[in-house]
């Protein structure tokens, strides 16, 4: 049952908190944040509910606007990873490379305006289907650097880029591929911000986690990535890796389309598979980035699967410092795993302000030193699905 | 590769569900096209009918459904239907779906409410529906699965990307079968956008052969297929020993001479062209696609007659018989064969082959 671990030879991501890794984890050691009502696009909600929006300009692989931001946003995280890598992007066409990217808004043929005109009995021009068209996350990447590889978009939702972390791990442990660039992208939506407020799990001011005054998520947007090698391919680059890719689990709560199980049944066995397959036990967990989007259900059952399988283990909700990045929120979650990880500190949990005494345990509220080298990352979604990987420092 | 047993099908499509109506045409040669309104006139559609779901659910149930997770929901309880409802652990069945284009009708239901009533007044019950996976969660809901569950969506690459998951679950042990699908539905917004590419086409009878001629019909439904992994027992239909999704900038895909070829050409000049770019003329090839239709759904049929074909040791005559337009070898009578290759070409050089070998 366990797996061969996976190398991590880089990670990349950016996102509201910032536009590097290390520029969002120092950002978040230092408890900034700044969610504020949305500028990419209008809403006559009468509440603003609070986005966390990259409002600096893209870096220069996201200049691209032929292709929808959720691509831009990807393929600036993928520069990243790939520089961390020591990779040149040139020579990825030379290689055996695969793609395995997760996402929401990227795959979703819902552009409003084209529709509103369509509506309207007029012939809207066909520019924004033909961007939509040419902006499946894993295909553009895939036509950006002339791969040949394995190329998978996972739209499984808020858990897309944790399983598109743990899907490309699998193809490096088969041989399908040298080197999987893997991860999350997805851009804040005028559809989204509509679809979340209409389930009333938006939180009008700045989203809490495990707070006793939660209310709801704040989206974001944002992409994560991680380069993932095999052992032979790292070697023969004569590189270390950053980490290693231990374990992966999923399973769905067959419960509810929105609603995660109230036990979370389905999140229990996709950390028991991620547990297995890294061939660690519950304690050897120094910590755990967890799912914690602040809406009352997800943050209950969370609370509630933590404090059976892992009472003593610290954990944060880094959805505070980056709002939920739908498809992409996984694999970000996951590149700061790693930093953690790295740096074996934990950022405290912003906003958290009174603990909800409802729930059996909480994240961490300050900055905390971590002792240990492996940690988990876990990720629930709608469609009942959920993901878990397991990340350390050594091959375990 | 670990080869997979192909053990049920689930088919829905223009021709009808399940695989004695697609047997059906693939011995007459021809499915009956409908139409659907598009605006102020119709548009020819092999549409799907999703009446016969209400033979596994009651309406209760299916009151909240819509068309395209019905067309999952229907393509899977078929599949384990013909595969005589084997039992597993509800743990061990995964479910992989690939889809081009996702809930199309609700996403755009969802945006009416927007328009109609106002950011404040969005539909939830569409949101909650709109999402790509949630066909994959009604399956596991009725179906009380709740093993791993993946939803692909990459136009008409989103079938072998997720058979590639699919294999890969199986060869890893993590599942003891899988049940794989692909599920596209027809929208207005498409049938548009079908128009400004295409033009208004008559909707006589495709000829994908032809490469450079417009002929494709849109289509909608979906194909399902039970997996599990090549064993001592024979499959039902047959063995997918290689899968394969490639770029032809990376090379040409590797095809072994003189096994038949099932083409995925849809009547499209713009990867029409790559086909005739690409094949050899010796190759024996057969195109079913005039049968069911152009969409993202095509390579699980494509798939579904090959299983078929092998199952009975003999191609089916070639839905496009070929003529001046195409100068190869097509299939014309029924032809003996214990393996087959369902090739497709993208519009951009992406490629996809499938092979599958009989029993015997």
């Amino acid at each position: 049952m366990k797996n061969h671990p996976v190398a991590i030879s880089g990670a990349g991501c950016l996102c509201a908190a910032g536009m590097t890794l290390d520029e969002s984890f120092s950002a978040m050691l230092r408890g900034e944040r700044n969610p504020k009502p949305p500028v990419a696009f209008y809403s006559s909600h009468t509440e603003k509910f609070p986005v966390f929006e990259i409002r600096a300009p893209l870096p220069v692989p996201g200049n691209d606007v032929e292709l929808l931001r959720t691509t831009r946003l990807l393929f600036c995280a993928v520069e990243e990873a790939l520089a961390d890598a020591g990779l040149e992007p040139e020579e990825l066409g030379e290689l055996r490379v695969g793609v395995c990217v997760g996402t929401t808004v990227g795959s979703a043929m819902n552009n409003e305006d084209f529709y509103r005109s369509f509506r309207a009995c007029a012939e809207p021009a066909m520019t924004a289907i033909e961007r939509y068209l040419r902006s499946n996350p894993a295909a553009a990447l895939v036509r950006r650097y002339r791969l040949d590889g394995p190329c998978q978009t996972v739209v499984n939702a808020c858990s897309s880029g944790t399983d598109a972390i743990g899907l490309g791990a699998a193809w490096i442990r088969s041989g399908l591929c040298d080197i999987a660039l893997v991860g999350g992208a997805d851009e804040l939506c005028r559809t989204t911000y509509n679809g979340f407020a209409s389930l009333m799990i938006a939180d009008p001011e700045p989203c809490k986690p495990f707070s006793s005054r939660r209310k709801g998520l704040n989206l974001g947007e944002g992409a994560g990535i991680m380069i993932l090698e095999s052992d032979t391919f790292l070697k023969k680059r004569d590189k270390r890796a950053r980490g290693y890719l231990l374990g992966y689990g999923s399973a769905v709560d067959a419960y509810h389309l929105t609603a995660p199980h109230p036990e979370g049944e389905g999140l229990q066995r996709a950390l028991a598979e991620c547990l297995a397959t890294g061939g660690i036990t519950a304690e050897k967990v120094a910590f755990i980035n967890s799912h914690g989007t602040g809406t009352p259900d997800n943050d209950r059952t969370e609370s509630r699967v933590l404090g059976k399988l892992f009472p003593a283990t610290p954990f944060v909700a880094t959805k505070c410092f980056t709002g939920h990045t739908l498809g992409a929120a996984g694999a970000i979650e996951a590149v700061l795993t790693l930093a953690s990880l790295e740096h074996q500190l934990l950022p405290g949990n912003v906003g958290l302000g009174i603990p909800d005494s409802g729930l059996p345990v909480h994240p961490v509220a300050d900055n905390l030193a971590i002792h240990g080298s492996v940690a988990l990352s876990e990720s629930l979604a709608f469609g009942g699905n959920n993901s878990a990987l397991l990340l350390g420092l050594e091959v375990g | 590769m670990m080869g997979m047993q192909i053990n049920g099908l689930g088919l829905v499509g223009g021709f009808g569900c399940g695989k004695e109506e697609l047997l059906s045409v693939l011995e007459k040669g021809v499915t009956p096209v409908s139409q659907a309104g598009l605006r102020d006139h119709l548009l020819p559609l092999f549409q799907a009918d999703t009446a016969p779901l209400e033979k596994y659910l009651n309406k209760r149930a299916l009151r909240r459904i819509d068309h395209f997770s019905r067309l999952a929901l229907l393509g899977a309880f078929e599949a384990l239907e013909d595969a005589g409802a084997p039992e597993f652990a509800r743990g061990r069945l995964g479910v992989v779906i690939g889809s081009g284009f996702g809930a199309l009708n609700t996403t755009f239901d969802f945006l009416d409410t927007v328009i109609d009533d106002g950011d404040g007044c969005a539909s939830p019950t569409a949101f909650s529906n709109s999402v790509h996976n949630a066909a994959a969660a009604h399956i596991s809901m009725q179906l009380n699965l709740t093993g791993p569950s993946l939803t692909v969506s990459q136009f008409d690459q989103s079938f072998v990307s997720g058979l590639l998951s699919a294999r890969q679950w199986l060869s890893e042990g993590r599942v003891d079968a899988v049940l794989l699908g692909v599920v596209d539905e027809y929208c207005q917004v498409l049938g548009y956008c079908w128009e400004r590419y295409l033009g208004r086409q008559p909707g006589s009878k495709m000829r994908p052969l032809d490469f450079d001629r417009i002929s494709a019909i849109p289509a909608e439904g979906a194909a399902f297929f039970l997996l599990q992994p090549a064993t001592g027992s024979g499959p039902k239909y047959a063995i997918i020993d290689k899968a394969v999704m490639g770029q032809l900038w990376g090379g040409r895909p590797g095809l072994i001479a003189g096994e038949p070829l099932i083409l995925g050409c849809e009547g499209h000049p713009l990867n029409g062209r790559i086909y005739r770019q690409q094949l050899s003329s010796h190759l024996p090839v057969a195109c079913y696609t005039p049968l069911y239709g152009a969409s993202p759904v095509t390579p699980g049929f494509d798939l579904a007659v090959a299983a078929l074909s092998l199952k009975r040791g003999k191609m089916f005559p070639s839905a496009d018989r070929g003529g001046d337009y195409y100068s190869g070898s097509v299939v014309t009578e029924p032809r003996q064969n214990n393996r087959l290759t369902c090739l497709r070409y993208g519009f951009a050089g992406e490629y996809a082959v499938i092979s599958l070998k009989g029993e015997g």
